[in-house]
């Protein structure tokens, strides 16, 4: 029964890799069983210098509940066949107690006890973001999505690593996003020109990579700035992100994002997400503006 | 050996229940979730692009007039991580599309799972609509 059990584990963990452009390869460095099978588990690689090393592709491993939205969809589920062909879905983590609420896609806060509490400011903008169908979504209009949307892609992200630079490079939208860990300070909060990405100076405190990010286009700068989920729920220009990355075992990576903005929101809250290591695959190249019709077929533009 | 297939039943059942579907996240803007479709057609013109791909075909109504459909799906990447390749389906196939339609009342639709007639074998459309990401 054990072998059993193991052997599905296996198809499971088989059925989530992903086929794509590049031939299968096997990468080498990867801790693997005799069938070379990733040891998830197995210790994670650190570099020369003794860091963890987070360089590698990345896979988002946690779940969403069903959106309201699309509630009218007479969804496949239980429909049963095996004839229908799915998207590999990434096998979840066990749970972990000393996790924050892990973020949610749609709406960010969801399994934040008592949700995020809004300022009336920010409760108006994202009003107004739904009233319209989250039709400005970044994502949406081939535009950087976003810290936290970003972060809860499904597509993959490969993070890079050296010894003074960090880059996470995500395959939707091309996003690239630059972290600095050769010792330098932020640029005083308001002071540079804002970008969609901020900047970012990263440090680590043992074993986590604490990033801080400021200096970001809010959502005063326009309609597809300062979005943290798909219903528009907003940070502003005055917003500070601070993300704990930690790789406790080979294929494990823990994002705990702080945010700070207080003109958002009333307190600032902590969500995490949980991504898989994702091995012998490569992201598949997405240029999201090749063919970009949606605001031509919405009628607004 | 019961467990075991009740196991396997269970780990099917997992991977087939709530695909996650790379997505645009602009559904709710362009499609209606309240206006299903199901339409079989011929394919006259596919556009593998980004940030969706779309695929159109010639449904002949009871009337016997034809009326050409669009339909947005994922965008590649979505799409070969769903199985797809983009030989999958050819101009001149004949397809049956499950699909939501464009808020617009246009002849545009959201498609969510597309079945080749000549294999039988149904494919995940990789769009916004089939889950909730």
């Amino acid at each position: 029964m054990k072998a059993a059990i193991v052997v599905i584990a296996i198809t499971v963990s088989f059925a989530v890799s992903l086929s794509a452009q590049w031939p299968k390869y096997s990468e080498p460095g990867i801790p693997r069983d005799a069938q070379g099978q990733v040891l998830m588990d197995a210790p994670a690689p650190r570099t020369p210098d003794g860091k963890p090393d987070l360089t590698g592709d990345w896979l988002r491993a946690d779940r969403d509940p069903r959106p309201p939205e699309l509630s009218g969809i007479a969804a496949e589920q239980g429909r049963g066949s095996r004839a229908v062909v799915v998207e590999p879905q990434v096998q979840q983590f066990p749970a972990d107690a000393d996790s924050p609420p892990l973020a949610t896609f749609w709406d960010i806060g969801t399994n934040v006890p008592g949700g995020v509490t809004l300022t009336p400011w920010a409760a108006d903008v994202k009003k107004k973001r739904m009233a319209i169908d989250s039709r400005e979504n970044p994502d949406a209009n081939c535009l950087p999505m976003g810290i936290t949307q970003f972060h809860m892609q499904p597509q993959p992200r490969k993070i890079v690593q050296t010894p003074n630079l960090i880059v996470i490079l995500y395959e939707a939208n091309y996003g690239t996003r630059y972290i600095y860990t050769d010792g330098r300070k932020l640029p005083p909060q308001g002071d540079p020109q804002p970008w969609w990405y901020g900047y970012s100076v990263g440090r680590w405190e043992g074993d986590t990579l604490v990033v801080e990010t400021n200096n970001l286009r809010g959502a005063e700068s326009g309609p597809s700035d300062g979005w943290l989920d798909v219903r528009g729920t907003p940070y502003s220009d005055q917003a500070t992100f601070v993300e704990r990355f930690r790789r406790p075992t080979f294929g494990k990576l823990e994002i705990n994002v702080t945010v700070n903005d207080p003109k958002s929101f009333e307190k600032p809250f902590t969500v995490r997400i949980n991504q898989r290591f994702l091995a012998d695959e490569e992201p598949i190249e997405a240029v999201c503006n090749e063919n970009q019709q949606f605001r031509v077929r919405i009628k607004v533009d | 050996m019961n467990t075991l297939r009740h196991l396997i039943a269970a780990v099917l059942g997992l991977l087939v229940a709530s695909a996650p579907v790379l997505a645009h996240h602009s559904f709710a803007a362009e499609f209606d979730a309240s206006k299903p479709l199901k339409l079989t057609g011929t394919v006259t013109k596919l556009e593998w692009t980004n940030p969706h791909t779309w695929f159109f075909i010639d449904v002949k109504g009871e009337d016997g007039k034809i009326t050409n459909w669009g339909f947005e799906m994922g965008s590649p990447n979505g799409l070969m991580r769903a199985g797809w390749t983009r030989n999958s389906m050819k101009v001149g196939d004949t397809v049956t599309v499950e699909a939501s339609r464009a808020k617009d009342g246009s002849n545009n639709a959201n498609a969510r799972t597309v079945t080749l007639a000549s294999t039988g074998k149904t494919l995940f459309a990789a769009s916004s609509q089939t889950e909730g990401r």
